[in-house]
């Protein structure tokens, strides 16, 4: 006789198996609890000898600061990093997902992946979702074609730029890249620049703000410098506020002692060692 | 609730329109046919909202290397539509051993635009030349239809220039005749639309393949400017 | 024949010791019961004849046809068992009707013989079908690419032709279409000169009956296939029969 059970392989990716449920619960009056959404500032661009990312590090959930100091740059390849605005869950899994899949077809061809592949990559996954996965990227690598940064939107249309910003921030660091980007940066200039855009974003998007973190790609290795600038530096305290000793007169003093009525000691049973 | 009410409306205040909406090609596109080839042009500029995202951007979009089609509309839906028949062609091109015809290309755009029309906002012309029936230009507006026309316009900015065009197109013009009559009719509908702007990109197709030219904001044709 | 009795002939999905697929080779024996086929590729045009036996007086003239429509612009003649010919010509047709569905254009006659090649080499793979019985030959004119014909066997492979032959009397129908010269022919001249193959290889002992039956594709049609119209059609066959005549008169003179 065959067996009736059947294994369970948990399926992976996205699950929308409650979004019936979820809408029922709307309309009782129960809304879904809102997803956590990085206002961000993130920015990226070519330079002399590879490409250059950075992104702020403030979560927000509505009104509050989620995350002080979040990560917001994810690993793709080993030549190809990203940075994610929108959607913070979505973008942890999309970066997961596509990281993997892209390990995977390097080894299967074994040859460096092209920032080409992880753009349309993502793009196709992000369409087929109709702009549903909330992920909007700043995609950087290097590869045999050269450096590349590209912008993905959540809806899954891409732009290939030599510099680019995104987030509620990235009106204020785009500013700062319109007027201080030119061909062929030296790193030193770059990362000044970089700083700079991410920066505006900080100090001037209310959803953006903290610190800021770096990634440089080049020919030779990826580098994550986090934080490359604490921006916002925790205050001190400036007084003490506590009061010395001494600072209540003593009035009076009374002592009343304990008096012990009776003791009784109990003697505890020793467990035995289970030995089935 | 009233507290509630204040917190919604300061957080919708916290995300401007150009944060959530889709990025769509607020576009001038427009192509002409020659005796012997088509000009193409677009303006460059992607916005979302109303934030200028890409100024740069080319929606002269290649399918194969003499059939090229211009883009309007959602960038993620036409970026995706172009994709697909880019597959389908060189698939075909392969089966067939030889350069796939502009109809055929625009009978593939066609199918995906009226199969989708609900889900999808594309405007497309697609233009380019073969070798049965020269240079080509197939108009395929929002709904799905497919028409070929000795010249087409499309995207927001077209509205604003078909008087334009309709007093200046003239049966018969040669290839700089038609290049100058695309990047006027572009430059005036770039002036008029708020959704269009930048630089003009402009492509010659012929039999020798595409030439591509890029018009600088401030090279592009000056008209009444109040 | 050597396959009968070693088992290796049972099923289109297995090789003989020696590497063959006897049913193919069965299914080709079938076509070469048929009568004969021929298609000619001059300068302007294709033009297919065929000699379409007749086994009984009952039948309606013209019945039970060999050359076919596929699309507007392509011919199709055919050989072997008419059942399975006419189910390759409705594959044909389908597939040119979707490539006009999809591609808004007519089918290139090449990739449609591509197509019939794939599909009929599909049932030379598997033990549970049994291979075609049929060969066809594809013709097609268009100004640009100018007359194309191919012609598809039982196994599946397609050629492009100048002149092809199918049927019973294949090898002496190309023996004779080998002394023509036709890249430079009209169509009106290959009709003339299918016809009378037709006429000069038919069996008269052995096949008594037979209706000639003629299409043609080329700059005379527009580019169209059609049934050759009753004028041509008499002028042609008038042409046949006295060649016929005057080379059994020149016979009887070497004799």
């Amino acid at each position: 006789m065959a067996s009736t059970k059947v294994v369970n392989i948990p399926k992976g990716g996205f699950s929308f198996e409650n979004c019936q449920r979820n809408n029922f619960m709307a309309k009782q009056g129960f809304p879904a609890p809102k997803a956590v959404k990085t206002g961000t500032t993130i920015a990226g661009f070519i330079f002399k000898d590879g490409v250059i990312l950075g992104a702020d590090t403030r979560a927000t959930e509505g009104n509050i600061v989620a995350d002080k100091n979040c990560f917001k740059l994810h690993y793709m390849a080993p030549n190809i990093y990203c940075a994610g605005a929108g959607t913070a869950a979505d973008l942890e899994m999309t970066t997961l997902q596509m990281s993997s899949q892209l390990e995977l077809h390097r080894l299967n061809t074994g040859r460096q992946v092209k920032v080409a592949t992880a753009t349309r990559l993502l793009k196709q996954m992000l369409f087929r979702y109709q702009g549903h996965i909330g992920a909007a990227l700043v995609l950087g690598g290097i590869d045999s074609s050269g450096p590349h940064v590209c912008c993905i939107y959540p809806h899954g249309s891409t732009d290939s730029l030599p510099f680019v910003a995104m987030g509620s921030g990235s009106l204020a660091a785009m500013a700062f890249l319109e007027s201080g980007w030119k061909p062929d940066m030296e790193l030193a200039e770059a990362k000044v620049l970089m700083r700079n855009a991410i920066c505006g974003g900080i100090f001037n998007d209310l959803m953006s703000g903290s610190h800021v973190d770096l990634c440089i790609i080049t020919r030779e290795k990826a580098e994550m410098i986090r934080p490359f600038e604490v921006a916002n530096v925790k205050g001190e305290r400036q007084g003490s506020y506590r009061y010395p000793l001494g600072c209540t007169a003593t009035l009076s003093t009374r002592v009343i002692p304990i008096e012990i009525e009776s003791t009784v000691v109990r003697p505890v049973a020793e467990e035995s060692m289970d030995t089935a | 609730m009233a507290c509630m009410m204040s917190n919604m409306s300061t957080l919708d205040a916290l995300s401007p329109d150009w944060l959530t909406s889709e990025h769509s090609t607020g576009t001038s596109i427009m192509a002409v046919e020659f005796d012997g080839g088509v000009v193409i042009g677009a303006d460059s500029r992607t916005s979302t909202g109303a934030y200028v995202a890409n100024r740069v951007t080319d929606k002269l979009t290649k399918i194969t290397n003499h059939i090229y089609c211009c883009r309007s509309g959602s960038a993620a839906d036409t970026q995706a539509i172009a994709d697909i028949v880019n597959y389908h062609l060189e698939f075909h091109e392969v089966q067939l051993g030889e350069a796939p015809l502009v109809k055929t290309a625009a009978s593939v755009f066609q199918e995906l635009c009226y199969n989708y029309r609900d889900q999808l906002t594309a405007g497309i012309i697609c233009a380019g030349w073969d070798r049965r029936h020269g240079g080509q230009v197939f108009n395929i507006p929002l709904g799905g239809m497919c028409v070929r026309q000795p010249f087409a316009i499309g995207g927001s900015g077209s509205t604003y220039v078909f008087g334009f065009v309709d007093s200046n197109f003239k049966q018969g013009m040669n290839q700089d005749e038609c290049v100058q009559f695309v990047l006027k009719t572009l430059a005036l509908a770039m002036s008029r639309d708020g959704s269009s702007g930048g630089v003009v990109r402009l492509g010659i197709i012929t039999e020798d393949g595409i030439e591509r030219r890029t018009v600088l904001g401030n090279e592009l044709p000056r008209f009444y400017e109040g | 024949m050597s396959s009968i009795g070693t088992g290796y002939d049972l099923s289109a999905s297995q090789f003989s010791p020696d590497g063959r697929v006897f049913q193919v080779e069965y299914a080709q024996k079938a076509v070469e019961n048929s009568g004969t086929a021929v298609a000619l590729r001059g300068k302007d045009g294709v033009v297919f004849a065929v000699e379409k036996l007749v086994t009984s007086k009952l039948y309606e003239a013209g019945a039970n046809r060999r050359i076919f429509n596929i699309d507007t612009h392509i011919g199709m003649a055919v050989a072997g068992l008419l059942a399975d010919s006419r189910q390759i010509v409705e594959t044909a047709r389908t597939e040119a009707s979707n490539y006009r569905a999809e591609y808004g254009g007519n089918i290139p006659v090449k990739y449609l013989a591509d197509r019939v090649a794939m599909y009929k080499h599909a049932y030379t793979l598997y033990s549970a079908v049994r291979p075609f019985g049929c060969s066809v030959a594809l013709g097609s004119y268009d100004e640009i690419d100018g007359p194309q014909l191919f012609m598809v066997d039982p196994s599946g492979v397609s050629f492009g032709y100048l002149g092809c032959a199918m049927g019973k009397a294949r090898q002496a129908a190309k023996t004779e279409m080998e002394k023509l010269k036709l890249k430079d022919m009209t169509c009106m001249e290959l009709l003339k000169e299918a016809a009378k193959i037709i006429y000069v290889v038919h069996d008269e002992v052995k096949d008594k009956h037979f209706e000639l039956e003629l299409g043609w594709v080329g700059a005379v049609t527009q580019g169209r296939h059609q049934k050759v119209p009753q004028d041509v059609y008499a002028e042609v066959e008038r042409y046949a029969k006295s060649a016929l005549e005057d080379d059994s008169d020149s016979g009887n003179d070497d004799m």
